[in-house]
């Protein structure tokens, strides 16, 4: 049974619709990751759910009753904001045990609930502590003990890790998703940062410009964007414009990019008016040296030559940025192997890539 | 400045500090130093001069004046008059000790209305008006403190005194309008036309310092509107409240005018009295005593909030 289910939400502000025509539903203990840019309604999603905005149409279901009329504090919604919010004129013990001290829970229990969930996000010992005495990774925690203290419904979780350093960002990143699985709650995670939604989510819901883009798990948002906004993205690509297709054969279809590079792909599309997007992921493409003699693994590969700009190491990979002969660029990740087979700037390289890795859009 | 300055030298090491290059730095620092603490003196300067000399002195000469003798007749103490307590030895006999509750009492409900009025008021401008509502609602309030305060009271008398225009519809509800009561609730009403802008003005600020998102983050958790500000705006605005609180609290405790005229010589404020005793019996010494005790009060009033407030403030 679908925990939440949104139809057809709109909410416009002025003339602007921030979230325009949302249906989604949703499945008990599942964690759902909402991933868009800055102003792509994923925020007013959210403050629909928990009752903070009122949609103009469209109704809001939890657990199979329309919540439209009900409060924020008349729904079962857990929600951990961005900057924690927690009350700085409390301690951690009474930030935690402020929502079941007013939903009615006798205080022998919540004494021991409120034990309970600081020990799941490991803050034993901090009951007494002020949330200013704490640091950003200990307040989320205490933020996330609170929402969940509640047994909520939906948890709810705003840029959970926005506010925190990369570092942090990384080690509370896994220790969320832990926590989210061993209590079993229902999430929906709001964010922009693919990584987060790719990590946490069993599935992913990319939003643009008020409206569901795709919906689908981290791998086929992946490996299959729906469209062109959601290629770009998720994950990075390098883009080629092709006003027209020359020949398809063996199943294999070749189009004429703009600066006369040609490319072959599995995939095909009907002709548009406007021509097609072709991508290429950056790990998808092998790198050879463009000195030796030029042979393609197999006739499914798309052949390069180009001249490398720039190699920049980061860490566990290498990205590198080849000039092709019209001018536009290539960005290669290639694995961080050793010694050995450092690519320099200046050289010349030969860019492989197979047929089937490219992505054919629509204009 | 000075704290940098300490921080600078213990940082030198000790060996190195021998060196004559570092320890003609040092003196440059120590140079620089005083330097600092010089000009800092004289920012102060002319505001410390003005102090002392314009009100300083007068208050020590209030301070002198108020333990000498009066001979009635006179005008103030004679030169080198003896020294007496009895000036303020009067002021615990009842008919004193009225003026001064009085006083403080209807100053107290008069801050405390405007408070409970403003709070809504300020949380509304802060947090719910539009960008030109706000700065209509600002000009308002700052606007209404530059109206003569005779212009209000005058105002107020037309519409509830004794022959305002209210005065049929107070007699058809029974209200005796030259009833003690009556006045003192018209004195109040005087009293607010300062307090609630003023109030409003310094709560404004209070409410938008406080993040929206933790009353969100209560009523998310369960708490309805009205505990969610219980437990968390009101609390986490205390300093606001205090500070409006305090401020109404001087307003009404040194009204002048407006007990004067609504009050029509039934009802007065210390600040009548000591006009009296100044200017309409020339008793100076007394008049200075008063002002003194009043002075003390007030001073007493502003720790006692203040202890209040750091029991109240758990931020």
């Amino acid at each position: 049974m679908s925990v939440l289910n949104l139809k057809d939400i709109t909410k416009k502000y002025g003339e602007l619709a921030a979230v325009d025509g949302i249906s989604l539903d949703m499945e008990r203990g599942k964690v759902l990751s909402l991933l868009g840019p800055s102003g792509c309604g994923k925020t007013t999603t959210l403050r629909i759910i928990a009752g903070f905005t009122s949609p103009d149409t469209g109704t809001v279901e939890i657990a199979g009753k329309d919540v439209g009329h009900l409060r924020p504090y008349e729904r079962n919604v857990g929600l951990l904001f961005q900057d924690y919010a927690l009350f700085p004129h409390m301690t951690v013990a009474e930030n935690v045990a402020y929502g079941m001290r007013h939903r009615g829970t006798p205080t022998s229990e919540i004494t021991t609930r409120v034990l309970r969930m600081l020990s799941l996000v490991q803050l034993t010992g901090m009951e007494a502590r002020r949330p200013h005495q704490l640091s950003g990774g200990q307040q989320q925690r205490v933020a996330l003990a609170r929402a969940l203290a509640i047994d909520p419904q939906i948890l709810l979780l705003d840029e959970p890790l926005s506010a925190l350093d990369a570092k942090l960002r990384l080690e509370l990143r896994l220790e969320l998703k832990e926590i989210l699985r061993s209590v079993g709650a229902t999430t929906i995670v709001v964010t922009h940062d693919q990584e987060e939604a790719l990590t946490l989510g069993d599935e992913v819901v990319v939003m643009n410009a008020g409206k569901i883009a795709q919906r689908g798990t981290p791998t086929q948002i992946y490996e299959a964007p729906a469209d062109k906004f959601v290629a770009e993205f998720v994950g990075r690509s390098n883009w080629f414009h092709a006003s027209k297709r020359s020949q398809s054969t063996d199943g294999l279809t070749s189009y004429v990019a703009d600066d006369g590079l040609e490319i072959r792909t599995r995939a095909s599309r009907p002709d548009s008016e406007g021509g097609v997007d072709l991508c290429v992921r950056p790990e998808d493409i092998e790198l050879v040296d463009g000195t030796a003699p030029e042979s393609a693994p197999s006739p499914e590969h798309n052949v390069l030559a180009g001249v490398v700009l720039d190699v920049a190491p980061l860490g566990a990979d290498v990205h590198v940025v080849i000039e092709l002969p019209g001018k536009s660029r290539l960005l290669a990740i290639r694995k961080n192997v050793g010694r050995g087979s450092e690519i320099l700037p200046g050289q010349s390289v030969r860019a492989l890539f197979s047929a089937s890795d490219v992505l054919v859009f629509q204009r | 400045m000075k704290s940098g300055g300490s921080q600078v030298l213990p940082h030198l090491p000790e060996a190195a500090a021998n060196a004559p290059i570092v320890k003609s730095a040092q003196k440059r620092i120590v140079g620089a130093r005083v330097r600092a603490v010089k000009s800092q003196v004289l920012l102060l300067l002319p505001a410390v001069a003005v102090f002392v000399l314009f009100l300083g002195l007068p208050m020590l000469t209030v301070l002198n004046e108020s333990f000498r003798t009066f001979e009635p007749g006179r005008i103030g103490s004679v030169e080198g008059a003896p020294l007496t307590i009895e000036n303020y030895a009067e002021l615990f006999l009842p008919v004193y000790m009225r003026y001064f509750s009085q006083t403080y009492f209807l100053a107290f409900c008069a801050s405390l209305i405007a408070v409970l009025i403003a709070f809504p008021i300020a949380y509304f401008i802060a947090r719910y008006a539009s960008s030109t509502m706000r700065k209509a609602a600002m000009t308002l309030l700052i606007g209404l403190t530059f109206l003569s305060a005779l212009v209000r009271v005058y105002a107020l008398q037309l519409a509830f005194g004794s022959v305002g225009i209210f005065a049929p519809i107070m007699s058809a509800l029974g209200v005796n309008m030259n009833g003690s009561l009556y006045i003192n609730c018209v004195i109040v009403v005087g009293l607010l036309h300062y307090s609630i802008p003023m109030s409003i003005l310094i709560l404004i600020g209070a409410v938008q310092q406080l993040n929206p998102r933790l009353t969100e983050a209560a009523q998310s958790l369960g708490a309805s509107a009205l505990s969610s500000h219980l437990t968390v705006t009101i609390p986490l605005c205390i300093r606001g409240l205090v500070s409006a609180f305090l401020v109404s609290m001087t307003l009404g405790i040194s009204a002048f005018i407006i007990p004067w005229i609504l009050g029509r010589g039934r009802v007065m404020f210390i600040s009548n009295l000591i006009y009296s005793r100044f200017s309409e019996i020339t008793n100076y010494p007394s008049g200075a005593a008063i002002s003194i005790v009043m002075m003390a009060l007030s001073l007493l009033l502003i720790f006692i909030m203040s202890r209040l407030f750091t029991l109240l403030d758990r931020t």
